[in-house]
């Protein structure tokens, strides 16, 4: 039993090793692939050590939703769009690609590449522009409040009112704690949460005064407390901010620049304009 | 300054300008001497392309693995509004709970062009230094009893007007563009990111990937952070100068963010660069208007390479070289672990007195040329005719011939050897 264990150890190293290759070579199907295969060796190892232990390994671990010693094939089963508004959905503010993957492969098994984000607002501006709210949302951009140019790295949902996507100098550190709160709501909603979901938290605890002491000493309540103590000192000044640049938006942009943004153009002498997105005034 | 801009892209060619940084100011404030790496570094030439085409590639530069590792650490820093970074602010300064905002200057509303950039920077320094000042003066008149420590703590728990002061006066500014007046231009410098605390100061902070193991680090890399981070600071003293800040309100202790030990979590520590300041100041006072050194030029010097239609070089390797060689160099050791171009100018100076380093130079008496200390060293008194420029030991080479002399002297009775002998032996 221990045999099997060290094999998939040395399986394991060289999976990750392969993994990180295939990613420096820019190879995004092979990097897929090698991925699934990591993880059906992670778990296979925790398997095989509890039955070293002498527990039942469960059939299906919560929270992953893979059946133990199968290689998901590479590809996801509902399109991208789609699982980033999960994502999004559960943590309930603007995120930037990194959190939005990190987040969907804890609580939803399934993992994309970031790199697939990047030219993801630019495809929505575009589906949109050609047919304005044609779908039931969007995945839109976060707007900086002083200029209503589309935050950088920063994803949100079109449904969400203008309010909840404009962006203050606060409001990244108060979309962190909420952050933080949604994330340990869900965790108590499963009932054995597995490596990947304690090191999201963890990603939250270790930066909110007051939340955890340790790594193994983590308590979702405890964090979602300390997260909402440190949020009530920030925000009523930010929801302020975030109200008059919502105002001011719904005012100034049209339908497309309130969702994407409108960018800063120079006027290039000779009077010709810039293209733009719409211009703030 | 139009004519000294268009001579400077002339020179550079057709290439993208590579804009100044903290480290190549440093580098040239260190050698201010050095006419070639002053006229290379203005016009933004790519040195490091140029020492390889010319046939003396450089023998270091940042590896494509150092720099995405420096980028990767430098994301997960700043990642969620730079919830590590605030994290470590709050445990190294103390920094009060409310002050938590985070402004990003790598755009102005989408526009990422210098000189807005720079603008809105300035102006965002300004905004945060007059609600600074103005809240901490509210805080002082309200309870005047008080000493100051209590009354900047008062304000910085409730904010005094409570219509988002805290939001006003700014925290953390992301991707930064200061200024720096190098040689009478101005260079752009874009330091990681500037803190300001209500109570306290504006503090520079640089994030380097380089690992602190139980509390030490390579004291190299760790130099190179402090005056690159000695460089920011000047920039953002001058910025606020022109803003009627007094200079103590930067402080003179930046921070260096590193992984610790041996995971990814990151540790601040600070850095006194008061040393390095005073130096900096000093060295880029005397540094040479580039207008000056471009008039000693002749006017038609480029470093184009002449691309083709693909992109490849066209320009014979030779000819550029000796348009390198135009402009005069000041090699010493120090260049080759700071200047792309140090081969190329070790090269150059074999044979120079100078390539062995300023102290060997002065114990061979400010003699330039090694050929000239062997002769003046082996032959007796009046026999040093010859071709070259330093052959007649008249004048100011008589004082050094005679001081050689004497050492070889007693190098040859102290080793017991023959006078003729010691050509071979040098």
């Amino acid at each position: 039993m221990s045999e099997s264990a060290e094999m998939l150890e040395r399986r394991i190293d060289r999976l990750r090793a392969a993994v990180r290759e295939a990613v420096v070579a820019g190879d995004r199907e092979g990097a897929r692939a090698l991925r699934s295969e990591l993880k059906s060796a992670e778990h296979a190892w925790e398997e095989a050590l509890a039955r070293v232990e002498g527990s039942a390994p469960e059939a299906v671990q919560p929270g992953t939703g893979e059946r133990p010693g199968r290689v998901t094939p590479p590809g996801p089963l509902i399109p991208l769009r789609e699982q980033v508004h999960q994502a999004l959905s559960l943590l309930t503010v603007p995120a930037a690609p990194r959190l939005i993957v990190t987040v969907h492969e804890a609580f939803f098994a399934e993992s994309f590449p970031v790199a697939r984000l990047t030219s993801l607002r630019r495809d929505e501006e575009r589906s949109f522009r050609s047919a304005p709210f044609a779908r039931p949302y969007y995945i839109c951009a976060a707007l900086a409040a002083d200029l209503l140019a589309p935050a950088r790295g920063l994803l949100a949902i079109s449904t969400w009112p203008m309010e909840k996507r404009v962006i203050g100098p606060l409001s990244p550190r108060v979309h962190f704690l909420t952050a933080a709160i949604r994330v340990a709501e869900s965790i108590e909603r499963i009932p054995g949460p597995d490596a990947d979901v304690r090191r999201l938290l963890w990603r939250f605890a270790a930066n909110i005064p007051g939340a955890t002491g340790s790594a193994a000493a983590m308590d979702p309540r405890a964090v979602a407390e300390a997260a909402q103590a440190e949020l009530q000192v920030h925000e009523a000044a930010d929801l302020d901010v975030r109200r008059a640049a919502a105002q001011r938006g719904r005012r100034q942009l049209d339908d497309a620049g309130q969702l994407f943004g409108s960018r800063l153009q120079v006027r290039q002498p000779g009077g010709r304009a810039a293209r733009g997105s719409g211009t703030a005034s | 300054m139009n004519g000294t801009e268009a001579r400077l892209a002339r020179i550079r060619g057709g290439a993208v300008p590579r804009s100044h940084n903290a480290r190549t100011i440093a580098a040239l404030a260190s050698n201010p001497g050095c006419t070639r790496r002053a006229v290379l570094d203005a016009a933004g030439a790519d040195k490091q392309r140029l020492a390889a085409y010319a046939g003396f590639p450089a023998p270091f530069g940042q590896s494509r693995f150092a720099l995405t590792r420096g980028n990767a650490f430098e994301a997960q820093v700043k990642a969620d509004g730079a919830a590590e970074l605030l994290r470590l602010l709050r445990e190294h300064l103390r920094l009060p709970i409310p002050e938590a905002s985070y402004d990003d200057l790598s755009e102005v509303g989408g526009n990422a062009s210098l000189e807005l950039r720079h603008a809105r920077t300035r102006s965002l320094l300004a905004r945060t230094a007059r609600s600074a000042s103005d809240a901490a003066d509210v805080a002082a008149g309200s309870d005047a009893a008080s000493p100051a420590n209590d009354a900047c703590t008062a304000s910085g728990a409730s904010p005094a007007g409570g219509d988002s002061p805290a939001a006003d006066i700014g925290t953390m500014f992301d991707h930064p563009l200061l200024r720096l007046e190098v040689g009478g231009r101005h260079a752009y410098l874009e330091p990681d990111l500037i803190a300001f605390q209500v109570c306290g100061q504006f503090h520079v902070i640089e994030i380097k990937s380089f690992a602190v193991i139980d509390g030490r680090a390579d004291g190299d890399k760790v130099a190179a952070a402090a005056i690159q981070s000695a460089v920011y600071v000047l920039a953002l003293r001058d910025a606020l100068a022109e803003l009627g800040v007094p200079p103590a309100a930067v402080a003179d202790e930046t921070i260096l963010v590193c992984p610790e030990n041996f995971a990814n979590r990151p540790v601040a520590v600070s850095l006194d660069v008061r040393r390095q300041l005073t130096v900096l100041r000093r060295q880029l006072s005397r540094l040479d208007r580039i207008d000056d050194l471009l008039d000693l030029l002749p006017a038609d010097l480029t470093f184009d390479l002449g691309p083709d239609d693909q992109g490849v070089p066209r320009r014979a390797p030779a000819d550029l070289a000796a348009a390198i060689r135009q402009i005069e160099a000041r090699y010493a050791p120090e260049c080759l672990g700071t200047c792309e171009m140090c081969f190329f100018c070790r090269e150059e100076a074999r044979g120079c007195t100078a390539a062995f380093g300023r102290e060997a130079r002065d114990d061979l008496g400010g003699v330039e040329q090694v050929a000239t200390v062997l002769r003046l060293a082996r032959a007796t008194p009046g026999a040093g005719q010859g071709p070259g420029p330093d052959s007649d030991p008249g004048g100011d080479l008589a004082e050094a011939a005679e001081l050689l002399r004497t050492a070889a002297r007693l190098r040859t009775e102290s080793l017991g050897q023959r006078p003729e002998s010691l050509g071979a032996a040098v």
